[in-house]
């Protein structure tokens, strides 16, 4: 089981890695939520595949049986939350982005850092 | 109404201070100087104190005062006294005035330290505060550029000079196993055979080179003349750059039966000497003319340090004091000059006297004791230079460098005194030369003065320096300085120095001219290496910062991820030995068709070209994902996952519209479709490290005892049947509190980016 | 005049109660079955968001009880109101205390497990759902 986790999820991060290389800023937004979704595939598989219980302790008993890892669950989903959250904050910040700028290019927010070309003066001359 | 008011006017005119006001300052100086020589006169030395400070470092506040020592607080203190006093005349009316006396007070305080301090590190401490009090002071008159890049050069220099001297201190402490500078000479003789030790010496002698402004590193002290003149006289002239020389007077007890340690001193000593001498002969301005002869005495001094006979320490300490005697009342003759007359040009500066006649007088004076000649201190000091020369075995090339720099020196005690104050008044000058007022005559006049009755009385300093000079040499018996007026090689020496500098003299325009035009000086010299490699420097920043500050975000990204996979993937090459495959098992139907369908969504967002399709791809990855959790046992992330994706895939969608009427208007970018191959690698690198570290986590053992006790207690404590949802909001509250706190918080922070959208909505199309 | 759908108009109308009554049942159930504040949270959100495509994002923003920022700090709040009892009974923060009220014919159980993971549920739905709308009335006022 732990082969179908380790190889769904490395395919799923190339993928997604790919993506948020891109140029394009949509593409880096859809690449972030492949990303997300793989990640969490990671930190759940992390915790140990031994059972495909879910956690859930049956009624009338006390102590949870042989089930699932219940920790990692927890911490995954709060980390898919967390992560939509932040996937649609990057989603509002690149359709602000285009507003602003009309361009989904990344290459083509420079503001911060114009080309480069024009000779660098050297700051000290002769004494 | 009156707060803003002189705030306003401290903003135009800096507080410009009277003489009166900033005199204040010298009751420093003052002060220590006699309590100094109070103590002299009834403490014996050495005198010691010591603290720990930082114990667990070995770094104490250790002091030690021995001869060599208190020759220095001596010079440090009694020519700081009339510093300051000239000081307070020369800076009067100055903008911050009290700026620069205060500066100098520091660095008063940094040299006491620097020279009473027994531990290395300590010194090293009090030598890099020199090194910023003297950038501070060299660029006083920071509105000017020539100030500002002369303090730079100084503090580049001297201070990574400092930071040489300080791996040195760090070799030579672990080598002796210790901080204390007396433990270290102590230790010394064991230290001979260590290999490391040249090491360690040569990094002391950058650090003391640099400092006392010895070939190559010696341009900075004549740049250094931008500072103010009391500022040259007493860092640049009489104690810090004196410092270097006084730290290899410290070691040389340990380390001056080395060949090693002779060969260089003398050899960088004598060569500095010419050096300087040399472009002695190159200015027109009276205080660069200082500058370089100054440059040759600090030459000299190193050249006299590293003679291996005893009799060159009495001569080192000799010359040390001589040097400050003559050499800072010069200094104040030049500010003099150039407060008085307006121009330190020695073309416009002649026959001075009938304007200044108590400034010729100490420039006479001075003068007197420079050339060296009979009475003056000068010439004791000249003559214990000859007798420890006389007996050690010279090289050529430093006993010629001795003969040409006595030589200079009567040359620049005939310009600074007879050209520029006698002889006919006929130079053009803009502004009409008048006297100095009393601060500024009786410094040069009270050393100039002294000069000549330790010259003519030198039983009245003998204690001191024959102390000091036991410092340096302890092998050295009681000794005597005195002037032998009869010895025939000092008198020959005296009258062969006489000679050529007095040829020097009347040919001064003449070799002047000649040496002007030698620029090969300038283009090879190390000034030039210094500015080629400060230039080369900014070039390099330029070019690297072109290099990796391109602006490409995505490249950027590539970068980043890059090394990380770099480094991940070492790390997981570094374990490999003790890898164990997890076993492939319990993979069911419904498991394998979920992976692949999220693998087939994956595959499909790197074809895709229409960004909808792109879009549903990734919520089939999405949807994979959630079915595997569904399948492992984790319906909770599964339901999760599924809201998530629906709804990322229906917001999306509902924003592509607008995306596309943007793409019309925006510069074509590559086609989608088409692969990139190095982001492929990086992104297929990223996605199989982190494959490989989930297999390699999944072979080692692994702790349960936490999510146990969560299977345990979550009926009886927590009365919840649903151990995950149990954990979340009840066991681990507190983080899930902090957790939404932060997507509301996200939301709060987001929502100014949402007005702005709002806003923007009319105006762009 | 943005033409809609009339069908998910009308359907919308019907959907939405219901959606929001599913995401509450999962909230309820969620302490002993699969569900829970998040998931009930992101089911509230996607029936906002489907309101929002059929009347627009500015009706389905007063549909919901009070605007996203005031409800996801309510959310919040009401999290840390629920740790304040066993502070005060001098537990540690956010030990939960279990109580049942009788009703007469049944007994209600509370807990103040109940209210904080109510809080997770308004402070998801409120601030998921903010970004959501936010980004479907920006595409919706352009067309």
């Amino acid at each position: 089981m732990i082969w179908v986790f380790a190889i769904v999820m490395g395919v799923a991060v190339a993928a997604g890695t790919y993506l948020a290389l891109s140029r394009d800023l949509f593409r880096m937004v859809v690449g972030l939520s492949v990303i997300g979704a793989a990640l969490n595939l990671l930190l759940f598989a992390a915790g140990r595949l031994d059972s495909t219980a879910p956690p859930i302790i049956r009624a009338g008993e006390q102590v949870l049986a042989h089930a699932a890892n219940p920790l990692p669950q927890a911490l995954a989903l709060t980390a898919i939350v967390i992560g939509f959250a932040l996937l649609c904050f990057s989603l509002v910040l690149v359709v602000r982005l285009m507003r602003a700028t009309g361009t989904d290019d990344a290459r083509a927010l420079r503001a911060a850092e114009p080309p480069s070309g024009e000779g660098v003066k050297p700051p000290l001359e002769d004494i | 109404m009156i707060g803003p008011a002189v705030a306003a006017t401290g903003e135009l005119a800096p507080a410009t201070p009277s003489a009166r006001r900033l005199l204040g300052y010298a009751a420093l100086p003052l002060t220590l100087f006699a309590a100094l020589v109070a103590a002299l006169a009834s403490v014996p030395l050495p005198w010691s104190v010591h603290a720990a400070w930082v114990p667990s470092l070995g770094v104490d506040l250790a002091f030690h005062v021995d001869g060599l020592a208190a020759q220095m607080l001596l010079l440090i203190c009694g020519v700081g006294s009339l510093v300051f006093i000239y000081a307070a005349g020369y800076l009067a009316g100055t903008p911050r005035g009290g700026r620069a006396l205060l500066l100098l007070s520091l660095f008063l305080l940094a040299m006491i330290g620097a020279v009473s301090a027994d531990n290395l590190l300590l010194l090293f401490v009090f030598w890099e505060l020199t090194s910023v009090l003297s950038f501070l002071l060299v660029g006083f008159s920071h509105e000017q550029e020539k100030s500002r890049k002369s303090a730079q050069q100084a503090l580049l220099v001297t201070g990574g000079g400092g930071l040489f001297l300080l791996a040195g201190f760090l070799l030579l402490g672990d080598l002796a196993n210790t901080w204390s500078i007396r433990e270290l000479i102590a230790a010394a003789p064991h230290l001979v055979d260590e290999p490391l030790l040249p090491l360690a010496l040569g990094l002391v002698f950058v650090g003391t080179f640099t400092k006392s402004a010895q070939f190559p590193f010696h341009f900075w002290l004549p740049n250094a003349m931008a500072a103010p003149t009391p500022v040259s006289a007493y860092l640049h002239s009489a104690t810090m750059v004196k410092l270097g020389i006084y730290l290899l007077a410290r070691l040389d007890p340990a380390f001056g039966q080395l060949l090693l340690w002779d060969v260089v001193l003398v050899a960088v000593g004598s060569i500095t000497a010419l050096w300087g001498a040399l472009h002695t002969l190159r200015e027109r301005d009276l205080k660069r003319i200082l500058a370089w002869s100054t440059v040759a005495s600090l030459g000299t001094l190193t050249m006299l340090v590293g003679l291996p006979n005893p009799a060159a320490a009495l001569a080192v300490a000799s010359f040390l004091f001589a040097h400050a005697l003559y050499k800072a009342p010069l200094f104040f003759v030049v500010g003099n000059l150039d407060h008085g007359a307006g121009t330190r040009s020695i073309d416009h500066l002649t026959g001075m006297r009938r304007y200044m006649p108590w400034t010729a007088a100490a420039a006479a004076l001075a003068a007197l004791s420079m050339a060296g000649l009979p009475l003056s201190f000068g010439f004791v000091a000249k003559d214990v230079i000859t007798a420890a020369k006389a007996e050690a075995e010279l090289v050529a090339l430093a006993g010629h460098a001795a003969v040409i720099v006595g030589a200079v020196s009567v040359a620049v005690a005939a310009v600074a005194s007879l050209h520029v104050f006698w002889g006919r008044d006929n130079a053009s000058r803009d502004a009409h030369p008048h006297e100095a007022p009393w601060t500024m005559l009786l410094p040069p006049l009270a050393l100039a003065l002294l000069g000549l009755l330790f010259g003519i009385m030198p039983a009245t300093v003998d204690p001191l320096l024959a102390q000091a000079a036991q410092a340096m040499a302890p092998e050295l018996g009681a000794v005597t300085v005195e002037a032998s007026y009869d010895a025939a090689p000092v008198l020959t020496a005296l009258a062969l120095t006489l000679l050529f500098g007095g040829a020097i003299y009347a040919f001064w325009d003449g070799l002047h001219r000649t040496l002007e035009r030698a620029s090969w000086l300038d283009a090879y010299g190390p000034a030039a290496w210094y500015q080629r490699k400060l230039q080369a420097l900014s070039h390099i920043a330029a070019w690297h910062t072109r290099l990796l500050q391109h602006g490409l975000l995505d490249r950027y990204l590539l970068t980043v991820l890059a090394v990380v996979t770099a480094v991940a993937l070492l790390a997981l090459f570094l374990s490999a030995g003790r890898w164990q495959w997890p076993a492939a098992q319990g993979v069911s139907l419904p498991l394998a068709a979920a992976g692949a369908i999220a693998v087939a969504g994956a595959l499909a967002t790197l074809r895709a070209r229409d960004r909808f399709v792109l879009l549903l791809a990734s919520g089939l990855v999405g949807y994979g994902c959630a079915a595997l959790f569904l399948f492992a046992g984790a319906p909770d992330l599964a339901f999760t996952q599924f809201a998530v994706e629906t709804v990322f895939v229906v917001v999306a969608a509902a924003v592509l519209p607008e995306i596309r009427g943007r793409r019309a208007a925006a510069p074509a970018l590559p086609p989608p479709a088409r692969i990139e191959p190095l982001k492929l690698l990086v992104a297929v690198a990223f996605g199989t490290t982190l494959s490989l570290f989930l297999l390699r986590a999944a072979g080692l053992p692994f702790d349960t005892a936490l999510s146990e006790f969560f299977g345990a207690n979550s009926v009886p404590v927590a009365h919840g049947h649903n151990v995950v949802n149990v954990i979340i909001v009840d066991f681990r509250a507190l983080d899930t509190l902090g957790e939404i706190a932060v997507v509301a918080f996200a939301l709060l922070a987001a929502s100014p980016l949402f007005k702005l959208a709002r806003v923007g909505r009319g105006g762009t199309p | 005049m943005t033409p809609r759908a009339l069908m998910f108009e009308v359907a919308m109308r019907a959907l939405y109660p219901l959606l929001l009554a599913a995401s509450l049942w999962l909230l309820l159930r969620g302490h002993n079955a699969p569900g829970g504040g998040f998931v009930g949270g992101l089911v509230a959100v996607s029936a906002s968001a489907a309101y929002a495509i059929a009347f627009g994002a500015r009706r389905a923003r007063l549909r919901m009880p009070l605007g996203p920022p005031a409800l996801a700090a309510a959310g919040v709040l009401m999290a840390l109101a629920s740790g304040l009892p066993a502070a005060l009974l001098g537990l540690p923060f956010l030990t939960h205390l279990w109580t049942t009220l009788p009703l007469g014919v049944v007994d209600l159980p509370l807990s103040t497990v109940m209210l904080f993971d109510l809080g997770v549920y308004c402070c998801v739905w409120a601030a998921v759902g903010g970004y959501c709308l936010e980004l479907l009335g920006a595409q919706e006022h352009n067309t």
